[in-house]
């Protein structure tokens, strides 16, 4: 009984975790999406995730978006993520009219060197890890009390920094700007981190912040 | 313009013209080229220095060419100039004499891989001759890591493809648009559980012209010795549901309309509440007005007996105690609401007394009011025993239990349709039901454990319940052409008498009085008694 409990949890593969690691930015980015009200909040519904309630979108052009059109944004990320290739994601809100960046949510996704010992090293129970999502998760609907707010209609944008070498279907996704905010009028918070045994992700929110 | 000279085909008037124009557009510039082409490429081949073919290719592109124009020339010409392939820029920094052998005095100080590398930085990507700590000031400057590429989806992300801005007013207005739920298979537009037997014809059709098509307003009312009174505008009518006769108890003073009608519980009186806040009362057998009770501001939207008192719920929110047999009438003011009050229902016992508002707000409050008057003019304020918000919409349906003193169910308006039962006692919801549509009036059966129901757009229905279940046991559909607003249960408890916009009143039977408890009444007990086998309209 034991070796078998034991196989089970060490049974994180890189598959394994880059399926988590897509998933858990698909409900982040429909958090933040929500809570940023950058879309309507009618159109979220409440879908159990993680033990806990998670709002995701309704609205079927965005679902789209997000991910049922193969090969769209998180069918590639989760790609890009299997093949190591992709080390930032990037959620920007921009101002409709304007479009001024007004806050950038930075997931940094690194690769974890395995330990070397790795033959009796027992993988991070997969509890473990959803709880630590669990408290990203939180911590972005949190992050509302203090981020200002923002009036005008809001557009999103996903960037992806890839490595030069990362394969890019063509015609799909483009070089493009960085959206960054000047540092001059911007304020970084540093967000919870989780990590699977392959991948580590952390969090960071850069939002406008003019006195 | 030494390079036209040189070129004996130009044409003199081109030449002249390039001359009188100093500020140089770029389709003269672009002339010029042409016109100049011929005469560095001779000179290249005149060279002794052997040409790679790739140099020569360079130089028919156009990069050598402006060696052949003056000065104020090839500050232009840079722009025009497309920067060379990556791996020229390598080949011909390989050869670099050649450049400087071709190149005319005036650009000597520019190098070419410095400009290419400058624009590549522009673009940026990352160049192996630019300064590195240049590259990595402007790295950390614009946020673009070294190496790597900043990568976003070619389609924008779908804009909302709802509003937000008239959420809220759809939000309301969503109910108008609903879709007949359940929708019926029979043509007769009823469903009736198989047990029973519910006729979806009503017994009688009276005509009721300009009857007010309002919600607030509670304009029915059926008393315990068989009339039904029914408010028509200013007028109150009394029909008497014995002999079919109709009398009229007067009309409202000008320039108001009656808003309100409710019979005394033993049926010798009548409340008629009016639109400018007074409160009227008759005498039901003579037909003459007894007193008028004034002091409210608004319309007195609904009216409720217990005795002598005369309750009255008004559109400031606040329920006021009448007591009709003293000169100061006002013998206690309930404040709980902070809209209309619409709904208002003594508990047959007098001990409790429920109303329901337009703020959505379900009170209970005790029904005692202190014997000792009040000194001066202030009255006795009553506290709400319980409070409840569970509805979203107007609570005009109010009805207590016949059979279980303690049990209270209220129905909400269009946004909320939906059934509460509540334990008067504890305070707890014992029941919930949502309904399709606008809930206009509920009451218990008095001989059955069910619920009967009047709702208004869009089934415009009667509904009945079973109790505790709540499992829908008939239904009428479209029972009037408009919503159903009012409705009033006959003394015998068989009959349903319904009021509606569409001017007409409609009497259906949905119970049967129960032969046992038929000879149980004649018996007699105390109130509400019925003379049985009175009620026959037909």
């Amino acid at each position: 009984m034991a070796p078998k409990q034991a196989t089970r949890n060490k049974a994180i593969t890189l598959k394994g975790s880059t399926a988590l690691v897509t998933e858990f930015f698909k409900y982040a980015v429909n958090t933040i999406l929500f809570q940023r009200e950058v879309y309507p909040g009618d159109d979220f519904n409440m879908v159990k995730k993680y033990g806990q309630v998670v709002l995701v979108t309704q609205d079927l052009a965005l679902e789209n978006y997000l991910e049922n059109v193969a090969a769209r944004i998180l069918q590639q990320v989760q790609k890009w993520i299997l093949t190591g290739s992709v080390t930032q994601l990037v959620l920007a809100i921009l101002a409709k009219d304007t479009r001024t960046t007004l806050e950038r949510w930075v997931f940094d996704i690194k690769l974890v060197e395995p330990p070397a010992d790795s033959k009796d090293a027992t993988g991070k129970p997969e509890a473990e890890i959803q709880s630590e999502i669990r408290a990203i998760l939180k911590q972005i609907v949190s992050m509302v009390t203090f981020l200002p707010v923002m009036q005008e209609e809001k557009v999103f944008n996903i960037l992806a920094y890839t490595s030069e070498s990362a394969d890019v279907p063509a015609g799909e996704w483009v070089d493009t700007d960085p959206l960054a905010i000047e540092a001059s009028k911007s304020q970084q918070v540093k967000m919870r981190s989780f990590s699977t045994d392959i991948h580590r992700i952390e969090a960071m929110v850069a939002y406008r912040y003019e006195e | 313009m030494a390079s036209a000279q040189k070129t004996p085909k130009t044409p003199s008037h081109r030449r002249v013209r390039s001359e009188v124009k100093t500020p140089l557009t770029p389709s003269l510039l672009s002339a010029l080229n042409t016109v100049s082409l011929e005469s560095p490429i001779k000179r290249a081949t005149s060279s002794s220095i052997p040409l790679s073919d790739a140099f020569q290719r360079q130089a028919s592109g156009g990069v050598i060419r402006k060696g052949g124009v003056e000065s104020r020339l090839d500050v232009v010409t840079l722009d025009y100039v497309p920067p060379p392939p990556k791996s020229e820029v390598k080949r011909s920094r390989s050869t670099p004499v050649i450049n400087l052998a071709e190149r005319d005095r005036f650009i000597t100080s520019r190098d070419h891989t410095l400009e290419v590398s400058a624009t590549l930085d522009q673009m940026s990507l990352n160049v192996p001759s630019g300064s590195p700590t240049h590259t990595a000031r402007l790295a950390a400057a614009t946020g673009v890591p070294i190496n790597r590429r900043i990568l976003g989806y070619h389609l924008p992300p779908p804009s909302a493809s709802s509003d937000t801005t008239l959420a809220l007013q759809r939000e309301f207005a969503r109910p108008l648009y609903a879709n007949r739920p359940g929708a019926i298979a029979t043509s007769t537009g009823a469903t009736t559980n198989k047990t029973r037997k519910i006729s979806t014809q009503p017994e009688r059709v009276l005509d009721a012209p300009g009857m007010v098509d309002d919600f607030y307003l509670n304009l029915l009312s059926w008393s315990s010795s068989n009339c039904v009174a029914v408010a028509l505008e200013a007028s109150t009518y009394i029909w008497k549901a014995d002999t079919g006769a109709v009398v009229q108890m007067g009309e409202a003073p000008a320039g108001t309309y009656v808003s309100s009608v409710s019979f005394s519980n033993d049926g010798a009186f009548l409340g008629i509440g009016l639109g400018t806040g007074e409160v009227e009362l008759w005498d039901v057998e003579r037909g003459v007005k007894l007193r008028t009770m004034a002091g409210h501001q608004a319309q007195v939207a609904v009216l409720s007996w217990w005795q002598h008192l005369l309750s009255s719920g008004c559109g400031d929110g606040s329920v006021w105690h009448h007591d009709v047999r003293v000169p100061r009438h006002k013998v206690m003011e309930l404040l709980g609401h902070n809209g209309e009050v619409c709904g208002l229902q003594w508990r047959k016992d007098g001990e409790l007394i429920a109303s329901g508002g337009n703020d959505n707000v379900v009170n209970i409050w005790d029904g005692r009011v202190g014997d000792a008057p009040i000194a001066g003019d202030a009255v006795a304020t009553g506290n709400a025993k319980w409070t409840k918000r569970n509805h979203t919409a107007a609570v005009k349906a109010l009805a207590w239990s016949p059979w279980q003193p303690n049990l209270l169910a209220s129905g909400g308006g269009t946004n909320d349709a939906t059934i509460n039962v509540w334990n008067s006692t504890t305070g707890a919801r014992l029941h919930t039901q949502t309904t399709p549509s606008q809930i206009t009036s509920v009451h218990f059966a008095p001989h059955r454990k069910e619920l009967l129901t009047t709702h208004g757009y869009p089934t415009n229905a009667i509904g009945v319940w079973s109790y505790p279940g709540l499992e829908r046991v008939a239904e009428i559909r479209d029972a009037h052409d408009s919503r159903v607003l009012f409705s009033a249960v006959s003394p015998a408890g068989d009959m349903v008498v319904t009021g509606a916009g569409d001017e007409s009143l409609k009497f259906w039977k949905i119970w049967d009085i129960p032969t046992a408890d038929k000879s149980r009444k004649v018996s007699g007990r105390g109130e509400g008694v019925t003379k049985s086998g009175v009620l026959s309209i037909r």
